[in-house]
């Protein structure tokens, strides 16, 4: 398998080096046209802040050349002095697995990630798009999108936050039935209170308000968020009707204390009040804890739940692990099957067992005189009906070699050898 | 009929301990074939129940609510099918472990200290007795389920409380919808048995010469009702949310079993003048 794989990632270089290799859409939709013309490949590539991922598949029996294939993405953005070992270089099978494990989620910085499937979706796309993803690098995309799903589907790869703000939604959710009967409350307007505040509306929260001592940045976020802007000094007045509350303001002084929340808990009617206090120093009072129906999380438990998560998340490993092993040995199995010969073989073999399963069965209704001559006519036909396929599949016609890995592909489909995967469909 | 019975009423704890232990292994251990075919054991064993109670009406001529050890396998029927049909309208089977288990006490103990009971007074087969003991029945497996869901609520509620994350915190469904399941059987309890004491005072009377309205299964339910009533009231009127009725709810199931076995060891039937 002339597959090649070329990665720059958390693993092998620092941040400042990854940015400068980080690929946009439309530089992928430029760039891939690029490697076609020169190397003759079909190509695909997906960019994230974290990783460039490049995979090329040649027709051509001699192997690609990594230091073509380097030299070309580099230039491509002008970063030439970026060192060799920045790169990983992997071919046929590593780069097969490699590719499963990054859309498994299980070698992002974020273990479990869940963007990452969404990005390797759409390296395919844009590749389909630029006309360089090809039969083969098609189905081992789909392979790939099926692995991650797997992986998510039949693991706890992605469950659990693993932010700090993501965890205080998540534990809001832990608390309310439904967030978009809910009001929330966010005070500050900084980017932890941001993070939140976007979280809470993704979870369809029902009414949020955001407060800041500097109004204008209150009506930026809340124009960002879909939010209504209370002024500073009456969102105490609010409290009675809201049901969480954020806190991340720069204030030297609690801006929420334990007399004033156990008065405001007293006239509450409705269900818990949830406290998300982010602020360093901190902005909510601990005593209120003490309070009954009254939840307050400051940043160091929030950042316990999110080590809870990952080490949860790192359990998982083994068990995702063993889903991209077999699906690697699944897509290598079905890529070796790819051969003209052995496709001709089994196809030989399949049409032979037919015939001699249907002659066996009906050869005692024949004369006996006549049944050596039954055997050598129903040979005679099967071969001349296979004569013309088998020659095209050896001489290969005028196809390309992506087409003719689908042609074979096709025909182990339709006559079912070895119970050809509907890769593409299932992806 | 009477070799059927025999045989279920050894089987039915065994069936039980089976459905808890397999929603246990699901809850706790994330087994796959446990979380497949926990609803299928389940309802095996409530359909094997539903024949047991069948059978034992039709062998023995009376409906099986006679005794306390007949009570209680109604109890722990009533329980397991109520629970069942919260599982198949919330699509949640996550409480079932701790819900099922009171199932199977229930059962156990019938299963051990039950007896075949040929003949019964002609007042049990009255109309209003049946009418007295299901809507009693109904209300004390309401009661049940209330408590476990307030207890499974108060877990919850002290590990958020303590920041605690550990596994009851990552598979129990929220605290609102915890509190909301809990207080709806809350409210059934206080119904049904509203029921069960408005029929027994109208036909108590009627068929007991000497009832007493001093019997401590009486005061004791009427006092539980009218702790559910205030349970209600407060909610209702925003002096109670949460915590405190959980907690009322948990103590009302305490004092339901108190209730029951003092007047099981005391007295010879299920009030004292009966």
């Amino acid at each position: 398998m002339n597959l090649l794989c070329l990665s720059i990632s958390h693993h092998t270089a620092p941040l400042e080096v990854r940015e400068r290799l980080w690929f946009s859409a439309d530089e992928i939709r430029s760039f891939l046209p690029t490697l076609r013309e020169h190397l003759h490949i079909d190509a695909a590539m997906f960019s994230t802040c974290n990783r460039t991922e490049l995979y090329a598949f040649s027709s051509d029996e001699r192997p690609l050349e990594f230091d073509r294939l380097r030299n070309l993405l580099v230039e491509g953005k002008s970063a030439r002095d970026i060192p060799v070992d920045s790169f990983r270089f992997l071919t046929g099978v590593d780069a097969v697995d490699h590719l499963f494990r990054v859309a498994s989620g299980i070698d992002s910085l974020v273990i479990g990630d869940v963007q990452i499937l969404a990005q390797v979706k759409e390296g395919l796309l844009l590749a389909q798009e630029a006309g360089t993803s090809g039969f083969l690098l098609t189905k081992l995309f789909h392979a790939a999108l099926r692995t991650g799903k797997r992986a998510r589907h039949e693991t706890r790869i992605g469950e659990g936050a693993v932010s700090v703000s993501y965890a205080a939604v998540e534990l809001a959710e832990k608390i309310f039935d439904e967030l978009r009967e809910k009001t929330a409350l966010v005070i500050g307007a900084g980017e932890m209170a941001q993070l939140t505040a976007k979280h809470l509306r993704g979870k369809q929260i029902g009414t949020l308000h955001i407060t800041n001592r500097t109004p204008e940045r209150s009506k930026h976020l809340a124009a960002m968020v879909g939010a209504t802007v209370i002024p500073y000094e009456e969102f105490k007045n609010h409290l009675g009707g809201i049901d969480i509350v954020i806190a991340s303001v720069a204030a030297e002084e609690y801006v929420l204390t334990a007399p004033m929340l156990a008065e405001i808990n007293k006239r509450r009617t409705a269900g818990a009040l949830f406290l998300i206090d982010i602020g360093v120093p901190r902005n909510i009072d601990p005593a209120v804890r003490k309070l009954e129906n009254v939840f307050l999380y400051d940043l160091d438990s929030l950042n316990g739940l999110v080590h809870e998560n990952e080490a949860k998340r790192r359990n998982e490993v083994p068990r995702v692990t063993r889903i991209v092993a077999e699906e690697q040995s699944e897509f290598t199995v079905w890529v070796s099957g790819l051969h003209a010969t052995p496709t001709i073989a089994a196809l030989t073999d399949l049409i032979e067992s037919i015939r001699k399963e249907e002659v066996e069965k009906n050869i005692n209704r024949f004369d006996p005189r006549d049944r050596e001559l039954v055997d050598l006519v129903t040979k005679r036909i099967i071969n001349k009906i296979l004569h013309t396929p088998i020659v095209n599949l050896k001489n290969g016609s005028d196809e390309s070699h992506s087409e003719r890995l689908h042609t074979i592909s096709a025909l182990r489909k339709l006559f079912g050898i070895d119970g050809e995967k509907d890769a593409e469909h299932e992806a | 009929m009477g070799f059927f019975v025999d045989s279920v009423n050894i089987l039915l704890p065994a069936f039980y301990f089976v459905v808890v232990w397999t929603y246990g292994k699901a809850f706790f251990g994330d087994i796959v074939w446990a979380k497949v075919t926990k609803s299928h054991l389940l309802i095996s064993t409530v359909s094997l129940h539903f024949l047991y109670l069948l059978a034992r009406a039709i062998e023995f001529n009376h409906p099986p609510v006679t005794t306390i050890f007949e009570i209680l396998s109604v109890l722990a029927f009533c329980v397991a099918i109520a629970y069942l049909i919260i599982e198949i309208r919330s699509k949640s089977g996550e409480t079932g472990y701790f819900i099922l288990n009171i199932a199977f006490f229930f059962q156990f103990v019938s299963s051990a200290f039950i007896r075949d009971l040929l003949e019964v007074p002609e007042i049990l087969r009255s109309n209003f007795f049946g009418l007295h003991v299901g809507a009693a029945l109904l209300g004390y497996a309401a009661i049940t389920i209330s408590a476990v869901y307030g207890f499974l609520y108060l877990m919850l509620y002290h590990q958020i409380k303590a920041s605690n994350f550990g596994m009851i915190y990552a598979k129990l469904p929220n605290l609102e919808t915890l509190e909301r399941m809990s207080y709806t059987a809350f409210k059934m309890a206080f119904v049904f048995l509203g029921v069960a004491i408005f029929v027994g005072f109208l036909w108590l009377p009627q068929t007991f010469l000497d009832v007493s309205y001093s019997d401590p299964k009486l005061v004791g339910t009427i006092l539980l009702w009218l702790l559910y009533g205030i349970g209600i009231a407060a909610k209702r009127l925003g002096e109670w949310r949460g915590r405190k009725v959980m907690i009322l709810s948990v103590w009302g199931f305490g004092i339901t079993i108190f209730s029951m076995t003092v007047v099981n060891i005391f007295f010879s039937g299920f009030h004292n003048f009966y």
